[in-house]
C-alpha cells in the first residue's frame, strides 16, 4: 500500500513540474468544450430558401409570407438561370416554385401544387426543411379560411426535459463525456511511455515493486488529475451552458469516478503496449476520439448505429457515461433506471486495468 | 545542373525514409479505409424506431387507428407503456421510452359529438435535433389522421400541396452527407502528421544539422520534404476516394480532374500546417501534443459532421479561417452536385491563398531555424 502511494506521489509531482502536460490537462479540455458545446449544432436555423413566384395573385403572396413568419427560414433573392442553380452554387438550401394558376386554383377551391427543390447534402436539414415546408401549407390552409374546419383530435405536444430544444442541453453533457474520456488517458498514456523511453522502466523492473503496485499507483495519481479534471470541464460547462444539477448527485458521482478510472487504465494499458510516446499518443488519440465521438451516441443517437458496429458500441464505457451525463444535466432520472450504467462502467474499469497490469507484469522479469 | 541532381537525391532519400516506416505508412494506407467505414457505419440522423408508449384509455376503432397511422411508418415503435400515466412517465424517465402518447376516454364519444378531444404526446427532448423532427412528423400525421376523419373515406384534400424534391441524395442516404466530408478531414490530419514526423524526426535524431553541412540549400531540403510526401498524399486521396466510391456507394458526379487539383491545394496547406508545428516544437512529443490544439478547431468548424449553418454567428464568422472549410466545401460539390469550376471557384481560390500563404510562412519559419 506504501509503495502505491509513492509511486502516486512521485507521478503528482512529475506531473507538476512539465508546463505543456499541465496546459494540456485543463486550457485544452475547457478549450474544446467551447467549441464543441457552442460551435456543435445539428439543426439548421436561418436556412437561406429562395422563392420563384409565376404567380401574381393574392394567395401567393400571403403563403410566402406564412413560410418565412416563423423565423427558421430566411428569404435570398432568385438569381441564376436555372432552377436549380441558387442550390448549385450553395446560395440556397430550398427553391420554393409557385405556378402562375396558384392564386387561381386555390380560389376556385382546388388544390393548388407548390414545387420544392431541397438540397440533400446535408440529410437531417433536408428532412428539417420539408417538414418545416409542408407545416406551414397546413398552416397555411387554415388561417387563410380556405376550409373552416375543425380538428377533431388536437395533439398537445409537450417536450420533456428540454422544453426549448435548446441543443446546448445535448450537445454539452455529451462533450463533457467525451472530452473526460479523451484528456485524462492521454495524459496516462504520456507517463507511462515517458518511462519507457527514458528508460526508468528498467529501473523499475530491477526494483522490488509489483506490476499490480506500479500500475495502481499511476492509476490513483492519474485517477486524482482526472478528478480535477473533471471538476474544471464540469464547472466550466454549468457556467458557459446554464447547466444544473437535476439528477442523483451521488450516482453520477460514481459513474464519474470509475468512468475516469477506466480511461486512465485505458491509456495506462495504450502506453504499456506501445515502445514510443508518439506511437501511444497516436493509438490512444485516434481509438479514444473516434470511438468515443462517434460510438457513444454523443451526435446522433446511439441506436442508429448499424448493426456490427453497434456491438461495440456497447462495450464502450463512453457509450454509458454520454447517458449518466444527460441523466444528471437534463433527465433527473433516478438511482435504480441508471444501476446498469454503474455496473457497465465497473466492469469496465476492473478488465481495463486488469489488462494493464498483465501486460505490465508479461514484461517484467520473473523472479 | 548541381542543384537538380542534389534535389533529386534528396528527394530518393525522403521516399525512400517514407516506404521504410511501417507506422507511417499504415497510418497513410489505413486512416482513410478505417475512419471512413467507421463514420459511415456509426453516425446516422435518421429519425426512426423511436420507442413509443400509449396509454389507450379510449380503446375504440379510431383510437387504434390512430395509433397504427402513428407506427405505420417507422419512426415510432409500439413498445410496451406500463399500466397507467405514472408508469408510462416513470419510463420516460428512465430512459426506456422516447415518446408515450395518452389517449383519454372520451374520444369517441366525442367524435360523435364533434367536439375536438386532446390527445396528450411528450416526447423525450434531450435529443433536441431528434425530438423537432419527431415533432414534425407527429403533426403532420394528425393532420393527415384529421382530414381523413373529417372527409370520410375520401382521400383528403388540402388547398397547397407542397411537392418536395430531394436533389443530390434523392434517397436521403446520411453515407452521402458524412464520407465526403471525413474524406476530407482525413487528409487533413494525415497530411498534417505525416509531414511534421518527417520534419521532427531529423530534428530529433540529429540529422537536420548534418543535412545543413552538406552544400544543398535549405530551400532544397525544404523541397525535397514537400514534393514526395505531395505524391504520396496523392495517392492517399485516390485510395480514400475508391473506398467512397466503390464500398459505400458515394457517388462522383463532378470532374475528377478539378477534383485531384483541388485536393493538391489541401494538401499543400495540410503539409504547411505540419512543417509549422515541426519548426515550432522541440521534439516529436510537442508536435504531437501540440497539433491537438490545432486540428481540433479545424476539424470542429470545417462543417465535415455538423453543418456550418446552424453554428451562432461568431463561430461562423471564425471557420471563415478554417482552410478546411473551403475543401469541404469543394469535395461536396464535386462528388454530390457534380458542379464545376464556375460554381465553386470562390472556394478554390480562397484554398490557393491559404495554401500559398501557409507554405511560404512555414517555410520561412523553417529556413530560419537552420539559419
Amino acid at each position: 500500500m506504501k509503495k502505491i502511494l509513492t509511486q502516486c506521489k512521485k507521478e503528482l509531482i512529475q506531473f507538476r513540474r512539465d508546463r505543456l502536460t499541465v496546459a494540456l490537462a485543463y486550457f485544452l479540455p475547457t478549450l474544446a468544450i467551447i467549441l464543441y458545446g457552442f460551435a456543435t449544432r445539428l439543426e439548421a436555423k436561418n436556412i437561406p430558401v429562395t422563392v420563384r413566384n409565376y404567380d401574381i395573385g393574392f394567395y401567393s403572396r400571403e403563403y410566402i409570407h406564412t413560410l418565412f413568419n416563423n423565423g427558421q427560414m430566411v428569404s435570398v433573392p432568385w438569381s441564376g438561370t436555372k432552377d436549380t442553380d441558387p442550390l448549385d452554387l450553395g446560395k440556397a438550401r430550398a427553391v420554393i416554385i409557385i405556378p402562375p394558376d396558384f392564386s387561381r386554383d386555390i380560389r376556385n377551391n382546388h388544390s393548388a401544387s407548390v414545387q420544392v427543390l431541397v438540397d440533400a447534402t446535408d440529410v437531417n436539414n433536408a428532412r428539417v426543411i420539408k417538414n418545416s415546408i409542408i407545416a406551414t401549407s397546413q398552416y397555411f390552409l387554415r388561417s387563410g379560411a380556405m376550409e373552416q374546419q375543425k380538428n377533431l383530435i388536437v395533439p398537445q405536444v409537450r417536450l420533456w426535459f428540454n422544453p426549448g430544444r435548446k441543443e446546448s442541453l445535448s450537445v454539452a453533457p455529451g462533450s463533457i463525456a467525451v472530452f473526460l474520456w479523451i484528456f485524462p488517458c492521454l495524459l496516462s498514456t504520456l507517463c507511462i511511455s515517458r518511462e519507457k523511453e527514458q528508460g526508468t522502466v528498467l529501473q523499475l523492473y530491477a526494483s522490488s515493486i509489483t506490476s499490480f503496485e506500479l500500475m495502481a499507483g499511476k492509476a490513483l495519481a492519474y485517477l486524482l488529475i482526472g478528478i480535477s479534471q473533471a471538476i474544471v470541464l464540469i464547472g466550466s460547462s454549468c457556467i458557459l451552458f446554464q447547466l444544473s444539477f437535476v439528477g442523483n448527485g451521488l450516482v453520477f458521482a460514481l459513474a464519474t469516478i470509475l468512468f475516469l478510472a477506466s480511461s486512465v487504465c485505458f491509456g495506462l494499458l495504450g502506453g504499456s503496449r506501445t515502445n514510443s510516446q508518439s506511437a501511444a499518443v497516436q493509438l490512444v488519440a485516434t481509438t479514444g476520439f473516434t470511438t468515443s465521438l462517434l460510438l457513444s451516441g454523443f451526435l446522433y443517437p446511439q441506436r442508429n448505429i448499424l448493426f456490427p458496429l453497434s456491438l461495440l458500441s456497447n462495450i464502450l464505457p463512453a457509450r454509458y457515461y454520454v447517458e449518466a451525463c444527460r441523466n444528471f444535466f437534463v433527465r433527473g432520472s433516478g438511482f435504480f433506471d441508471q444501476f446498469y450504467i454503474l455496473v457497465a462502467l465497473g466492469l469496465a474499469a476492473l478488465l481495463i486495468f486488469n489488462g494493464a497490469r498483465k501486460v505490465m507484469s508479461k514484461m517484467q522479469l520473473s523472479s | 545542373m548541381d542543384y537538380a541532381i542534389q534535389l533529386k537525391a534528396l528527394i530518393r532519400k525522403e521516399l525512400r525514409q517514407i516506404f521504410r516506416d511501417r507506422e507511417l505508412l499504415f497510418l497513410l494506407l489505413f486512416m482513410p479505409v478505417m475512419q471512413i467505414t467507421l463514420y459511415s457505419f456509426a453516425l446516422s440522423p435518421e429519425v426512426e424506431h423511436l420507442r413509443l408508449g400509449v396509454i389507450d384509455y379510449s380503446n375504440s376503432t379510431t383510437s387504434r387507428e390512430l395509433i397504427g397511422n402513428l407506427v405505420s411508418n417507422m419512426v415510432f415503435d409500439l413498445k410496451d407503456a406500463g399500466a397507467n400515466e405514472d408508469q408510462l412517465a416513470n419510463k420516460v424517465k428512465g430512459g426506456k421510452l422516447e415518446a408515450g402518447m395518452i389517449i383519454p376516454p372520451e374520444l369517441q364519444r366525442h367524435l360523435k359529438s364533434g367536439n375536438a378531444t386532446k390527445v396528450q404526446i411528450f416526447l423525450d427532448g434531450v435529443d433536441a435535433n431528434t425530438a423537432g423532427i419527431a415533432g414534425g412528423y407527429i403533426s403532420q400525421i394528425l393532420a393527415a389522421f384529421n382530414n381523413k376523419l373529417q372527409s370520410g373515406s375520401q382521400s383528403p384534400k388540402s388547398a397547397v400541396q407542397p411537392k418536395v424534391t430531394y436533389l443530390y441524395n434523392s434517397g436521403l442516404e446520411s453515407r452521402w452527407f458524412f464520407v465526403p466530408g471525413v474524406l476530407a478531414l482525413v487528409l487533413n490530419l494525415v497530411s498534417t502528421l505525416v509531414s511534421s514526423a518527417a520534419v521532427v524526426r531529423e530534428k530529433d535524431t540529429g540529422t537536420l544539422e548534418q543535412l545543413l553541412m552538406t552544400p544543398v540549400s535549405s530551400f532544397q531540403i525544404l523541397a525535397a520534404k514537400v514534393i514526395p510526401l505531395s505524391a504520396v498524399l496523392m495517392v492517399n486521396v485516390l485510395i480514400s476516394l475508391f473506398v467512397a466510391v466503390v464500398f459505400y456507394g458515394v457517388p462522383f458526379r463532378g470532374n475528377f480532374f478539378l477534383f485531384m487539383a483541388v485536393s493538391f491545394l489541401a494538401i499543400i496547406v495540410g503539409i504547411s500546417i505540419g512543417i509549422a508545428l515541426a519548426a515550432y516544437s522541440a521534439n516529436q512529443r510537442q508536435s504531437l501534443l501540440t497539433s491537438f490544439f490545432i486540428n481540433l478547431p479545424v476539424i470542429q468548424l470545417s462543417g465535415a459532421l455538423s453543418p456550418i449553418e446552424s453554428m451562432p454567428q461568431f463561430w461562423q464568422d471564425l471557420s471563415c479561417l478554417d482552410p478546411l472549410r473551403y475543401y469541404v466545401t469543394c469535395v461536396k460539390a464535386i462528388m454530390l452536385k457534380g458542379v464545376g469550376f464556375q460554381a465553386i471557384w470562390p472556394n478554390v481560390v480562397i484554398l490557393a491563398v491559404f495554401a500559398i500563404v501557409f507554405l511560404s510562412l512555414s517555410s520561412a519559419r523553417f529556413r530560419k531555424q537552420l539559419a
